[in-house]
């Protein structure tokens, strides 16, 4: 089973080293998608089927708290994880990234290691979430049909 | 520049440039004339802080550091890396070096990171020398100065 990744961040240049990354890491990728701030990632969204973010706090328009609280009022998207990969480094941010419902957070300077574990971890969860929805109703309408493991 | 805060400044630089673009810095007790590397072009990055304490630090890579971390972050050959690439790794060096220094200056996250900014820039700006928050800091690829001021 391949996972489709929506980076946002509004540094062109750290989405394609994130992308590098997750790559390198071995993680089955369907698409990467990207968005420049949290309106372009909600825009995402609306299009495709994502699973997972990796999205930075700091950004300009909608950021990523915003973001992540914009996903939680929605239905449909009210489980999709986020994790925030920033450089919002306080323990004030990390336990307000997570009281708001962050899947993980991982601080900017990243070592890929860092990255594959925590995006392995969420993922897991996801699917096992997943697993428990399609069962019982909830974002199986846009699942794509051909996904196994 | 305060001891203190150099130091600290030295490690999160270190931790940054270490980590991302496997770029070893050294601090220069005795920062050289900046002048001696006028005419060399250089990208400058700023950014700032507000919040309980304010404010500034501002970044001058020269051009040949700009490109090999830029280069080292992407995974790209030297020559594939465009200038919009350099000035987006420079801002966001920026970024992530504040970002982690005030994640350890201020712990309780009560000063908020501002958006970075970057520009190819006419260097030295003619203050540096005499600035009192000025620290230089040595690479292969020539010295990174950077300017901290509190608003």
């Amino acid at each position: 089973m391949a996972f489709n990744i929506l980076i946002a961040d509004d540094s062109e240049t750290m989405r394609a080293a994130i992308k590098k990354v997750v790559t390198m890491s071995g993680v089955p990728v369907g698409e990467f998608y990207e968005a420049g701030n949290g309106k372009e990632a909600l825009a995402v969204l609306e299009n495709a089927w994502v699973d997972v973010i990796l999205s930075d706090i700091n950004m300009p328009e909608m950021n990523g708290i915003e973001l992540l609280g914009e996903i939680k009022k929605n239905r449909v998207h009210a489980n999709l994880p986020v994790i925030f990969i920033t450089t919002e480094s306080s323990e004030a941010r990390v336990e307000e990234a997570k009281k708001i419902g962050a899947a993980g957070y991982i601080k900017k300077p990243f070592l890929p290691e860092t990255i594959k574990k925590i995006l392995c971890e969420v993922l897991e969860k996801a699917y096992e979430q997943r697993l428990s929805e399609e069962m019982g109703g909830g974002r199986q309408g846009e699942a794509d049909e051909d996904m196994d493991f | 520049m305060d001891v203190e805060l150099k130091k600290k400044l030295y490690r999160t630089l270190s931790e940054v440039f270490e980590t991302m673009f496997f770029t070893i810095l050294e601090p220069l007790e005795e920062p050289p004339v900046p002048e001696e590397a006028s005419g060399e072009d250089h990208f400058e990055a700023v950014i700032g802080y507000r919040g309980d304490r304010e404010g500034t630090f501002r970044f001058y890579f020269p051009e040949q550091l700009a490109r090999y971390i830029t280069f080292n972050f992407l995974g790209l050959e030297p020559d594939e890396v465009t200038e919009r690439q350099l000035l987006d790794t420079v801002k966001e060096t920026a970024n992530m070096a504040v970002g982690s220094l005030l994640g350890k200056l201020d712990p309780e996250g009560r000063c908020q990171l501002g958006i970075p900014e970057s520009r190819r820039a006419v260097f030295p700006p003619p203050w540096l020398a005499a600035h009192p928050g000025a620290a230089a800091f040595n690479s292969e690829q020539g010295i990174l100065w950077l300017v901290y001021e509190a608003n």
